[in-house]
């Protein structure tokens, strides 16, 4: 063997030039960092929320999340009337949203032709590029008006003096702003991300099963009904959690709708305030408690939003794993 | 079956140096123990075949050679593979070095995303720096001795990408004898191509040998008794049996081969 | 069910209920598929006419005061090396470690997290401290919402690389980090293009984040950036609130060009992502 290596050692080409090792290493941890920057980016913010939000939560302790006041004169803030808008409208966009986006997701994928498919994933995807101030300005200069005359006076003057309807849908005063319309702006927005993963989810399905379902003589409606959307159906559930995610933190779009009332009302019809629409507001002339208060709201929201996102997450990757 | 064999004149040196030799390897996939105790020796300037089933175990006995399974943390090899002496699955080989004097060709065409000169250029440079005029004869050799040169040579500077699968195969191959390897790896390199292009690639092996010390695994028994001299016969992760390539096609010793060679399984 | 076996003759196999073959299902079912069918196809409906609906009112309403404004953006720097780096180490370095998949989730979780917070963030750590709204702050804040679009577009696209190319460039004796930037980034180029453009599209229309740290100043664009810059989302929102009609119709045009141009990158990403695959 040592008589093969030195025959073979003088038909070697030219000593090889050995690339530098220390680029690879520098490549190798500079990208290792960089991935690490979300971790760090994750943890600052959780950090910079407590730490901003701190004084708020010391001077108030847990009365901060019950107590309805917002008085800026006596330096007394609670969150109350704040989380419960955030919640409602978010609830109502479900509410309009996710029929209207699960709707979408079957028209695509079971009954649109092949041609009309893509223009129309398109512009439903597109729904979501509008910018959310855009989203605002047409709720407030186009579909707000249209909303008070057409909704909001027919519908008071019908449930007036009803028992429950007449206080959940009676507006005392009839602008078209307030929790409902910021619901339902809010739910166009986050239409196009519940349909298109639906439809994402939909398509992934293998297409003997549907085939399968239809061979047996079963509807459109009931291949979908009974065989589709049970297969899908943690992911959709998934789908719908990030929408609600996004829906809970939107803030342009609410600001300019939702009336920004600080006082609580038992009426969908009447303005109220979210989260982030009352951080946007009051931020730029908050001064010392106040801007503690409103960054406190932001720690709040954040930790709402985080555990609806990680819920979310979990739900879809699991169903993409199967 | 036999009869339809056309075996290639065979020229063995059985006096030619051994360049690569495998002493009781072992290999796995996590788990999964792929091959098993395998013994193998595989002579200078000869064309060596890995035949077998699908799942046999020759692609990854290939790709322990040039330690390119190195690239996945779970898998992993216990024994000897000496390149001239020395083992190359041991951790103190520089994987790098190691891979620029074993050069591999892959089943499905790999050209990188740059133009055909970049892509023969690509492992020169990786390793040397020579002179513009150098590397041009460098490039310009390999793509000759590929037989690619009289249908790019006017193109040299389009992207790789756009030449046909046989010839994007040349290409590679082109890619890696313009480093110099002392042996070259070939994985299926024709089960891609049509008949036209594989009979192209089955004529550059034979000039190759001269230079080169070649393992090729491949599917196609007729394409092993066409281009090599020595044959290993594997089934489930182990060597039945290895010989002269006539041996292993006319007149085996062992009965699988015979079924094997002879199409009654596999 | 009456099953026949298929060396039957078929003819009278076909009389399966007394009805005849035809007629067997339910009007009732019948009626559902049809509904769900309108209903369906009644909410995709619904939902073009929105976007429809909102570009329309931009073009009536923008076009005319167009010339009036000339607006000045910030652009992100910081974040697309670093997004993209990330997305390099998840999906070149990283596949199968338990780290790498914490940090993909959490990535996950911040490219939806509401951009609000973000600016939150911000403010606490480089307005507060520094006291003092600026062009800088509002980059920043721009640049890590960028960071999740980038690192998880550039991860897909890389993933979309097939193995075979990598084992060619690690077969000529090319280290990992020469591989990677020579042969998988190139072949990647134009997807991690579209993540640039994703991020764009995603940042260009934020309003929210800017409230906190660029703030506007809509008069004056200091090449310095400190001291607040001007920048269309906010302007528009000040403008749109303000209660001058002049102002209102430059918050129109201002939406107009916004909006239009990240639709159009948009469409482009999307293009590109296509032609990719």
């Amino acid at each position: 063997m040592a008589a093969v290596t030195d025959q073979m050692a003088s038909g070697l080409p030219a000593i090889r030039r050995t690339p530098k090792g220390t680029f690879d290493l520098v490549f190798r941890n500079a990208s290792f960092l960089a991935a690490l920057f979300v971790l760090v980016l994750l943890a600052g913010i959780i950090g910079a929320m407590v730490a901003g939000g701190w004084p708020a939560f010391r001077e108030f302790g847990f009365g901060f999340l019950t107590s309805s006041v917002w008085d800026t004169q006596n330096e007394q803030y609670g969150a109350f009337p704040a989380i419960v808008g955030t919640l409602s409208t978010a609830l109502i966009a479900l509410v309009v949203g996710v029929p209207l986006s699960l709707g979408i997701a079957v028209f695509l994928t079971q009954l649109a032709p092949p041609w009309f498919k893509r223009p129309v994933s398109t512009a439903i995807e597109l729904l979501a590029a509008v910018p959310s101030i855009i989203y605002g300005m047409w709720g407030l200069f186009v579909f707000v008006p249209l909303f008070a005359a057409y909704v909001q006076i027919p519908l008071s003057n019908i449930v007036e003096g009803m028992p429950i309807v007449g206080t959940v849908l009676y507006s005392r005063s009839p602008s078209g702003l307030g929790i409902l319309t910021a619901g339902i702006i809010l739910a166009f927005m986050i239409i196009p991300f519940i349909a298109s993963i639906t439809r994402d989810m939909l398509e992934q399905i293998p297409s003997v099963l549907r085939e399968s379902a239809y061979g047996i003589g079963a509807t459109t409606w009931e291949v979908v009904r009974h065989v589709l959307v049970p297969q899908a159906g943690v992911s959709i559930i998934g789908a719908i959690m990030l929408g609600l995610g996004r829906a809970l933190g939107e803030t342009m779009a609410v600001t300019f709708v939702v009336g920004n009332a600080n006082r609580l009302s038992a009426s969908v019809m009447d303005p109220g305030s979210t989260i982030a629409s009352r951080i946007a507001n009051e931020f730029n002339e908050a001064l010392g408690l106040q801007l503690h208060a409103l960054i406190a709201l932001g720690c709040i929201l954040f930790f709402v939003t985080f555990v609806v996102l990680v819920i979310a997450r979990i739900l879809v990757a699991r169903v993409k794993s199967f | 079956m036999l009869s339809t064999l056309e075996l290639s004149p065979q020229v063995l040196d059985a006096q030619a140096p051994i360049r690569i030799a495998v002493k009781n390897l072992d290999f796995y996939y996590g788990e999964h123990k792929a091959l098993k105790n395998v013994n193998l020796s595989f002579r200078d300037r000869h064309v060596t075949a890995l035949i077998g089933p699908s799942g046999c175990g020759k692609s990854t006995l290939l790709r322990i050679f040039n330690r390119i399974y190195s690239l996945y943390p779970e898998q992993r090899a216990t024994g000897e593979v000496l390149l001239d002496g020395r083992n190359v699955i041991s951790n103190d080989v520089d994987v790098n070095e190691l891979r620029s004097r074993i050069g591999m060709v892959f089943q499905k065409p790999t050209p990188f995303p740059m133009s055909i000169y970049d892509n023969v250029a690509f492992g020169i440079r990786l390793y040397e720096k020579p002179p513009k005029s150098e590397l041009d004869d460098r490039v310009e050799g390999a793509l000759r001795r590929s037989a690619l040169w009289d249908e790019v040579k006017d193109k040299l500077k389009s992207s790789g990408m756009g030449l046909s699968g046989g010839q994007q195969q040349r290409l590679c191959i082109a890619r890696t004898i313009a480093q110099k390897p002392e042996v070259i790896l070939f994985d299926e390199p024709t089960s891609a191509l049509d008949p036209i292009s594989t009979g192209k690639i089955e004529d550059l092996l034979e000039q190759l040998k001269t230079d080169f010390t070649i393992v090729i695994v491949t599917h196609n028994m007729q394409q092993a008794a066409r281009v090599s001299q020595y044959t290993a016969f594997m089934y489930l992760g182990e060597v039945v049996e290895f010989d002269a390539t006539n041996t292993i096609f006319m007149n085996p010793n062992k009965k699988q081969t015979q079924d094997y060679v002879t199409g009654r399984f596999g | 069910m009456n099953l026949t076996p298929p060396s039957a003759s078929a003819a009278p196999a076909m009389v399966m209920t007394p009805e005849g073959p035809w007629g067997r299902v339910r009007p009732a079912r019948r009626n559902a598929d049809r509904l769900m069918k309108i209903i369906a196809t009644a909410f995709t409906l619904v939902a073009i006419t929105v976007l429809f609906w909102i570009l329309g009112m931009l073009v009536v309403k923008g076009i005319g005061g167009l010339s009036a404004g000339t607006f000045t953006q910030i652009t992100p720097g910081p974040g697309t090396e670093g997004g993209g780096l990330a997305g390099t180490y998840l999906a070149e370095y990283g596949r199968g470690s338990k780290l790498a998949n914490l940090i993909r989730f959490i990535n996950d979780i911040l490219l939806s997290a509401p951009s609000i917070l973000i600016g939150l963030f911000v403010y606490v750590i480089l307005v507060e401290p520094f006291r003092g709204y600026s062009g800088w702050a509002g980059g920043v804040a721009l640049g890590i919402i960028a960071i999740p679009v980038i690192v998880r577009t550039t991860e897909d696209m890389l993933r979309l690389v097939p193995a075979p190319l990598r084992e060619a460039g690690s077969a000529l004796g090319a280290p990992p980090s020469v591989v990677i930037t020579a042969i998988t980034w190139r072949a990647a180029k134009s997807g991690m293009v579209t993540g640039i453009l994703l991020a764009l599209a995603r940042i260009a229309g934020e309003t929210a984040p800017l409230l906190f740290t660029a703030l506007n100043n809509n008069f004056w664009f200091s090449p310095t950036l400190v001291g607040g810059v001007s920048n269309l989302p906010v302007t528009i929102y000040q403008f749109a609130s303000a209660p001058y009609e002049n102002w209102q119709q430059l918050a129109w045009a201002g939406s107009l060009i916004i909006t239009v141009s990240i639709l159009l990158l948009s469409l482009i990403a999307r293009r590109i992502v296509r032609g990719g695959k």
